[in-house]
């Protein structure tokens, strides 16, 4: 199992966190009017992951090249953690030609074949393509690991029951993480599903479920590691529910109303500040962190702006119908 | 002569399905949970000296997942795991197959995952091979809900030799029903009710009204079902010499045949609580033999009914049940002999360190 490294967590966490900051400014920058998600320079809906970093700083220090992830519409925070090249991701999410899918797919559809990254708009999507990855390397013999990653919200989908289903019937080494941010959109869980802990659900499977509380990134990693560890060694699927925290809007624009107070209190569960408390980050040290993550999403944002736009002949590229 | 490195384990697959999550407040055990109670029972028989274990087969998955278990790491300190060479019929007499089999194949210990109906299969079949009764049913008065880590391990030392089976293992009494009409005798591990329900039905009784008369090996107040009624009245332990027999009425007030003289509040199933109008109750002693009252009705054992009768009835308290693994007895043994606290691996010998052993 890999071994726990405190300050490698951090900066993976910030380096998450500032590039959604970065891309949040950018995205707002040019949008006029403010309600036409098509205009400005980032086009499209934006779903940031602010809040969320101990899920894939946790999850991902696990995971070696050529192990695969599915993501759901949030999307990034996995991808940089899984080792997406940052400037293929920011080209794909301004539309750039050398972007992850040449311009076509925006920030929700990143797909990174080398690094088995993909992710989908579609909740509850990406759990059938991680058994597919999983079926794949276990024919392959290899020790590869897949990890599903949705929200809570898509774990009330048929997609994921099925995959559970199939995971556990074929023995497939996949990892399922749930995050559970609290809200599906606007749907408080209490709302949408009778169990109050999603790893309930992995017993109707015969497999483990464990809830890791808290947004704790060590707790993830402990919990993760030992998941992956299980599933390398061919003991099977798992499951992982992972109580997080979303710290901004569903998508860029949502205005919130319906977390009424919890808004106030959101910035005291941010859980980058309490991890560099907890392992005693100095404030030059936590400038310096920010700073080195600021200049490589700086150039970045300066690939992708200086990369071509897309022409119409390019439309007609890559496409099958 | 055991196979002292052997153990064999019938895990019933049908346990804490029926009724009584409906009627009641039962739980569902699902088969996952008894695969995993399983592994947990193997790491303790493994490392108590047990070399193979005898599995009983199932149409839940229960005991392949256990071979495909043993092949992965988590398995590496697992007896090796072998399925009971038997055709499945998906019934209770794949119990009782198992339990002859595993007989046959002289295991030193069988381990029981089920109710009361499990136990009282494999009790008939058992012989002196001791049992290890671990509860996975809904009321269970007989098994007792185990760690099946710890359970392993006291099975894997009573297997292996290690203890003392008079002290840690003593006969259960049992219940013997005979009805001449149907020439053959049942045995209960627990309770013998007499009932005035027409049918068999779904098995598992949850309405008390209907029962007449009821037989006791066992009546702890602290238990749950039929025999913590006699457990209000008279408690008796599982290893006094004596039973209960009780009379029941459904009748109020004095215009019925037989008042009730007590009344008794007395937990019969999970979330099930019943106020009993007891008539009449008595001791029964070992080797008693006692004929019923009732002529005709349904004859429920171990809480489930299992056939109807039309003639005379009589019930036996016997004293020479299997024997039955106090785990709680065992572990006690073993720690006070010393089985499982050993010197460092290169420390020093243990007989040269131990304070008891000051002269020879």
């Amino acid at each position: 199992m890999t071994e726990l490294n405190q300050l490698d967590l951090y900066k993976e966490m910030v380096r998450i966190r500032q590039f959604e900051a970065r891309v949040l400014n950018e995205y707002h920058a040019d949008k006029t009017p403010a309600w036409d998600i098509g205009a400005g320079l980032i086009p499209g809906e934006m779903h940031l992951s602010a809040g969320q970093e101990p899920a894939a700083a946790g999850v991902c220090a696990h995971l070696k090249k050529g192990d695969a992830i599915t993501a759901p519409h949030r999307p990034h925070h996995f991808a940089l953690a899984h080792g997406v090249d940052m400037n293929a991701m920011m080209a794909e999410i301004y539309g750039r030609t050398t972007g992850l899918c040449k311009g076509k797919g925006g920030h929700m559809h990143l797909f990174d074949p080398e690094n088995h990254f993909s992710c989908s708009g579609i909740i509850g999507q990406g759990y059938p393509v991680a058994c597919g990855h999983a079926m794949a390397f276990k024919r392959k013999g290899t020790d590869h690991v897949a990890v599903a990653v949705a929200g809570e919200g898509a774990a009330n989908q048929g997609a994921f029951h099925e995959s559970l289903n199939l995971a556990a019937l074929w023995n497939l080494p996949v990892v399922f993480v749930i995050e559970d941010n609290d809200w599906a959109i606007s749907v408080p869980r209490s709302a949408s599903t009778a169990n109050t802990s999603n790893a309930d659900r992995a017993a109707g499977y015969g497999m483990p479920g464990v809830r890791v509380e808290n947004n704790d990134v060590e707790a993830v990693f402990e919990a993760a590691g030992a998941a992956i560890e299980r599933a390398r060694a061919g003991e099977g699927p798992s499951l992982l529910e992972i109580h997080t925290v979303r710290l901004w809007g569903h998508f860029e624009g949502d205005a919130q109303a319906y977390r009424g107070a919890e808004l106030e209190t959101l910035d005291e569960r941010d859980p980058i500040p309490a991890y560099a408390a907890t392992i005693g980050l100095s404030d030059d040290q936590i400038a310096s962190i920010k700073a080195e993550a600021d200049a490589e999403v700086d150039a970045a944002v300066q690939f992708a702006l200086d990369s071509p736009v897309p022409t119409a002949d390019d439309a007609l590229l890559h496409v099958f119908a | 002569m055991k196979d002292s490195r052997a153990v064999g384990v019938v895990a019933n697959p049908a346990s804490a399905r029926d009724i009584r999550r409906l009627v009641a407040h039962g739980s569902t055990v699902t088969a996952h949970q008894k695969l995993n109670q399983l592994r947990r029972l193997l790491v303790g028989l493994g490392r108590t000296g047990v070399e193979r274990v005898v599995v009983m087969g199932d149409r839940s998955g229960i005991a392949t997942g256990l071979l495909e278990g043993a092949d992965r790491p988590s398995g590496a300190a697992w007896p090796r795991v072998e399925i009971v060479d038997e055709d499945l019929t998906g019934t209770a007499a794949d119990t009782v197959n198992a339990t002859r089999f595993m007989v046959a194949e002289r295991v030193g210990a069988i381990v029981v995952l089920g109710g009361d109906g499990t136990n009282r299969l494999v009790a008939d079949e058992c012989g002196d091979t001791p049992i290890v009764a671990i509860s996975t049913g809904t009321n269970n008065a007989f098994p007792k809900p185990l760690e099946p880590t710890v359970a392993g391990m006291a099975a894997g030392l009573v297997a292996t030799g290690g203890l003392d089976l008079d002290r840690v293992a003593k006969p259960a009494k049992m219940l013997e029903v005979s009805c001449p009409a149907r020439q053959r005798t049942e045995r209960a591990l627990v309770d013998v009710a007499i009932l005035n329900a027409e049918r068999v039905g779904s098995g598992a009784i949850w309405e008390p009204g209907t029962v007449e008369e009821l037989y006791l090996c066992f009546a702890p107040p602290d238990g749950i079902g039929l025999s913590a009624i006699g457990g209000h009245l008279q408690p008796v332990d599982r290893h006094e010499p004596i039973g209960l027999a009780i009379r029941l009425t459904t009748a109020e007030g004095a215009s019925a045949s037989d008042p009730p003289t007590q009344r008794v509040t007395a937990p019969i199933g999970p979330g099930l609580i019943a106020e009993i109008n007891v008539v009449s109750w008595s001791k029964l002693a070992v080797d008693q033999t006692i004929t019923a009252t009732t002529t005709s009705g349904t004859v429920a054992i171990d809480g489930e009914r299992m056939f109807r009768f039309d003639s005379e009835l009589t019930v036996t308290l016997r004293a020479d049940g299997p024997r039955v693994v106090d785990v709680a007895e065992a572990m006690d043994l073993a720690a006070r002999t010393g089985l499982l606290a050993h010197a460092p691996a290169n420390g020093p010998d243990p007989a040269q360190s131990s304070p008891e052993q000051t002269t020879n």
